[in-house]
């Protein structure tokens, strides 16, 4: 990958909220067919899988990935790639429990790559909160190829 | 549980597209590439539908907090490299890297089999009195 001062400025949406409306609750009864999906048992202690740190940032965001990606000025259907996702858990998760959303934009790259031409690469943070205090904070990077400046 | 010590492997059959179906329902995500595997075909990647990078780090998640012992994840840190086809073989395991005070920290992957990993992690878990 390297950097490209030829290419075009990619969207200036560093520091766009993410912020979510309606809290977020991760339902007993989807968490217990997701973990049974996996072939295991929901946990009897009411607390749920821990991917949902994904699922409920992604859904309880203030804009859902098509949005997201419109912020950047990409066409969802133009197939964003998710690339890594970092966690970090002050508490479990736990099912039937509101959740609020926070988050904003951390990054915006243009690059070009070997494997996909030329690229943003948008990174952004999340963190669900319970009352006033983090449950967890994720950080999201997704590769957004630009194939119309390949 | 001391440093070098391997997590699994645990053998994964392969994803059942039912379950990928499932998924972008948790996920609320309409991406064809999960549910029509001519939408597949069209990307040139197969015919067979793509599961959810989430879904794939599930599993992987699921070897962490099924084989050290009662643990909770406290660090994650992933990358999604390669893609998983609906019923592939896959094998999920992991390398113990550190162990300190109630602190395990470790690797792990999910590899295709014969193709590579699809996901490598970091993890840092907390050993639950």
């Amino acid at each position: 990958m390297s950097m490209s001062a030829d290419l075009p400025a990619p969207p200036d949406v560093r520091g766009r909220s993410l912020d979510g409306g309606a809290p977020y609750v991760i339902n007993a009864n989807e968490n217990a067919a997701l973990c049974h999906s996996l072939g295991t048992e929901p946990a009897h202690d009411g607390t749920a899988h821990p991917i949902y740190y994904f699922i409920a940032t992604q859904l309880g965001m203030g804009v859902t990935v098509a949005g997201l990606c419109e912020l950047c000025g990409f066409d969802v259907a133009d197939g964003p790639m998710i690339i890594g996702s970092a966690v970090r858990f002050d508490a479990p998760l736990y099912v039937d429990r509101p959740y609020r959303v926070t988050g904003s934009i951390l990054h915006i790259e243009r690059k070009r790559s070997r494997k996909f031409g030329v690229m943003d690469v948008l990174e952004y943070r999340l963190a669900l909160v319970d009352g006033d205090r983090d449950v967890l904070v994720t950080t999201n990077t997704w590769v957004l190829p630009r194939r119309e400046l390949s | 549980m001391k440093a070098g010590d391997v997590i699994g492997p645990v053998k994964v059959d392969g994803i059942p597209t039912q379950t990928i179906r499932a998924w972008s329902g948790f996920l609320a995500d309409p991406n064809p590439i999960h549910l029509d595997p001519a939408a597949v075909a069209a990307i040139g990647l197969g015919n067979q539908v793509i599961s959810q990078g989430p879904l794939n780090l599930a599993i992987v998640m699921n070897l962490l907090t099924s084989n050290l012992g009662k643990v909770q994840i406290e660090q994650l840190e992933s990358r999604f490299v390669g893609n998983v086809f609906a019923a592939e073989p896959l094998i999920a395991q992991g390398r113990i890297c550190a162990v300190e005070n109630d602190r395990v920290t470790c690797e792990a992957t999910l590899e295709a089999e014969g193709r590579g990993p699809v996901i490598t992690c970091t993890a840092t878990l907390r050993v639950v009195p």
